[in-house]
């Protein structure tokens, strides 16, 4: 059987290109997420543009990735030239399975491609999230909810922990304290926005120099940035 | 000289009304707010804004409601619509999405993806 990929992009230089890089494969396109999302199929590999008319591609990744119903799809995200690490990193945390910057180069984009298809077929299944974050010396374990620094365990309370990790998955992004309330503390009603200051002054001050990533943006909330 | 392109913000969240607004005035928006559906369905049709940013979870009625609300007003039926919301389930993006909206941004939101989205709304190409 032929392999198979979903394509969506607006660009007719990139549908062009995935015609000829991926001669051979079943290819179906699709010029927004919304043509997509009308049926969207619970298996097979996607190669969505980081910028879609209507949505952005990591956004939808995260979307589809958080879905039961789409969870076992493969994702390849493709975003602007030149290759960057941080937006190929952002990729990876709103669950994308691979990056390139557009175009990459055919025969290891083909390559790529068959790899992941061969080795990930759906229904597989697979890690959610990474096991463990690394950056530098900075060591975060979700599955055993630990973190250290420079080999020294930090001490976390649980909704320490819970904060950090949310912050992780969303590096680069403006997190307001009403967001952190609905989304760590879950039920908001019982503490306010002055409970999420103190709470994050003492992680920042447990996780020593790394402490600094956890940025204040004025009346606005935090932002997170390794 | 052509008049400022205005952004209708609909947010029940004062940090994100915050956020958006400023993202809107940096892309060189006019900014007009609403912390709630009905009140922003009210002052878009009074306004006739260039661009709405609307949550999806508002108090009073849903953003999708408000969206359809805003469809039917003659003179809006064309206006972009951009949702957001909290990162949530396929299906609300999909429903959005469906609307006709010209985008859907998921919170907490990268500010420079908001702002291209924002600028791909209202900006000539």
């Amino acid at each position: 059987m032929k392999p198979a990929a979903f394509c969506l992009t607006s660009d007719p230089a990139a549908r062009a290109f995935y015609r000829a890089a991926l001669a051979g494969f079943a290819l179906k396109f699709y010029p927004t997420a919304a043509a997509f999302l009308k049926a969207p199929p619970a298996a097979g590999l996607a190669v969505i543009d980081a910028a879609l008319p209507d949505m952005g591609g990591g956004d939808l990744v995260a979307a589809l990735r958080g879905s039961p119903g789409t969870a076992g799809l493969l994702l390849v995200l493709t975003g602007a030239a030149p290759y960057s690490p941080a937006a190929a990193a952002a990729s990876f945390d709103s669950g994308a399975d691979e990056y390139f910057a557009f175009p990459p180069d055919p025969l290891l984009f083909r390559a790529r491609l068959l790899n992941l298809l061969g080795r990930g077929p759906a229904g597989r299944p697979r890690p959610e999230k990474p096991a463990e974050y690394e950056f530098g010396d900075l060591l975060i374990s979700p599955e055993a909810r630990a973190a250290s620094v420079g080999g020294k365990k930090v001490r976390l309370t649980a909704l320490e922990f819970d904060i950090l990790l949310y912050f992780l998955r969303n590096q680069g992004r403006v997190v307001s304290r009403y967001v952190l309330l609905e989304q760590v503390w879950k039920d908001a009603a019982e503490a306010g926005p002055r409970a999420v200051d103190k709470r994050i002054e003492a992680l920042r001050r447990k996780l020593g120099r790394f402490g600094s990533k956890i940025g204040t943006i004025f009346r606005l909330g935090y932002i997170f940035r390794l | 000289m052509t008049p400022r392109p205005v952004i209708l913000v609909v947010d029940d969240e004062p940090d994100y009304l915050r956020i958006a607004s400023r993202i809107a005035a940096k892309a060189g928006c006019a900014v007009l707010t609403a912390a709630a559906a009905l009140p922003g369905v009210e002052l878009a049709a009074r306004e006739l804004p260039d661009l709405i940013l609307l949550d999806v979870g508002l108090p009073d009625v849903s953003g999708f409601e408000a969206a359809r609300r805003i469809r039917k007003v003659p003179a809006l039926a064309k206006t972009p619509i951009i949702f957001f919301t909290v990162r949530s389930e396929l299906d609300m993006v999909s429903q959005g999405l469906a609307l006709g909206a010209a985008g859907y941004v998921l919170k907490p939101f990268d500010p420079d993806e908001l702002l291209r989205r924002i600028k791909a709304a209202v900006l000539p190409a």
